[in-house]
C-alpha cells in the first residue's frame, strides 16, 4: 500500500500491493484476488531468503477494480 | 476472468507516493524508522501444519466491545481480540484514517477472515489461532507503540502458539 513506509519500518518480510488504502486484499466480492494476495504472502514467507525483502506483485488497482466491477455485475450487485 | 490479471507493470508504484515523508513532516517523529533488520526467522514446518494468526491496524472489532478511541490526540494503544471463528456480520470497524467503502460491503478486503478459514478448510494452512488481533494505526508515539501495544500483541500471539503472524496495515 505504502511501499516507502514499509521501507522505513523494515519488516523481515513484506508484500507490496499497489492498491487503495483500506483495500489491501483487493476489492469487494473478488474472492480469487483476496485469496491470491494471502497465498502470495504465505509463499513469500516460505521462500524469502534475506530479511527486509519486499515482494512486488504485478497487479494494478485499475485492473482489480475492473474485475471487481464485473464480478459485482455478475452477482447482481450493480458494481461500482 | 483471472484474479488480478497480470498487468504490464514491472515496477508497481504506490497510489499515493511520498507518504512517509508527508506524514512525518506534518507530525514530526510519528513515523516508524528502523535502521536495522531483524534476523529472518525460517519456517520450521510445512505451511499445512502451521497455525496462523492475523494482526491488523484496521480497527475491526466484535460488535459490543469497547470502541477504539479514534479521536484521541495521541492515539489508542489498546488492542482487541477478534475470534477467528467470527462471522463478518458480527464485526464492525472503528477507524477514521482510511477509506472503508470497500470494507463496509465486504470486510475481507481489509480483514480476510473468510479467505483464511477457507485456506484452513483446504489444508493449505494447518489452522488459525482462536483470536486475531486488531488496533488502530493512528498512534503518534512509535516508541510507546513498540514498548506497549506491540509487546502486548506479541505476547498474546505467542501464548496462542502461532507459527505464522500475518500483519496488515490499513
Amino acid at each position: 500500500m505504502a511501499r516507502d513506509v514499509t521501507e522505513h519500518a523494515r519488516p523481515p518480510r513484506a508484500v507490496f500491493l499497489p492498491f487503495m488504502m483500506g483495500h489491501h486484499f483487493g476489492v469487494p466480492f473478488h474472492q480469487a484476488l483476496q485469496r491470491r494476495v494471502l497465498l502470495e504472502c504465505l509463499d513469500h514467507l516460505v521462500h524469502a531468503t534475506e530479511s527486509g525483502e519486499i515482494r512486488d506483485l504485478p497487479l494494478t488497482w485499475a485492473q482489480a477494480r475492473k474485475e471487481g466491477t464485473e464480478i459485482e455485475r455478475t452477482l447482481g450487485r450493480g458494481g461500482r | 476472468m483471472t484474479a488480478g490479471s497480470e498487468a504490464d507493470a514491472s515496477a508497481p508504484r504506490q497510489l499515493r507516493p511520498g507518504l512517509w515523508q508527508t506524514v512525518n513532516e506534518r507530525y514530526p517523529g510519528s513515523m516508524i524508522t528502523k535502521h536495522d533488520l531483524v534476523p529472518l526467522a525460517p519456517l520450521r514446518k510445512p505451511l499445512s501444519e502451521c497455525r496462523v494468526t492475523f494482526i491488523s491496524t484496521s480497527g475491526v472489532q466484535p460488535k459490543g466491545t469497547t470502541p477504539f478511541d479514534t479521536v484521541h490526540p495521541v492515539g489508542d494503544y489498546s488492542f482487541r481480540r477478534v475470534p477467528s471463528s467470527a462471522r463478518v456480520d458480527e464485526l464492525e470497524i472503528h477507524q477514521l484514517k482510511y477509506p472503508t467503502a470497500g470494507a463496509e460491503r465486504d470486510l475481507n478486503v481489509i480483514f480476510p477472515i473468510d479467505r483464511l478459514r477457507e485456506l484452513v478448510a483446504e489444508g493449505v494452512i494447518g489452522g488459525l489461532t482462536d483470536d486475531f488481533y486488531t488496533f488502530i494505526g493512528y498512534n503518534m508515539d512509535p516508541e510507546r507503540l513498540e514498548r506497549t501495544l506491540a509487546e502486548d500483541i506479541a505476547a498474546a500471539v505467542s501464548a496462542e502458539g502461532a507459527d505464522i503472524a500475518l500483519a496488515a496495515p490499513a
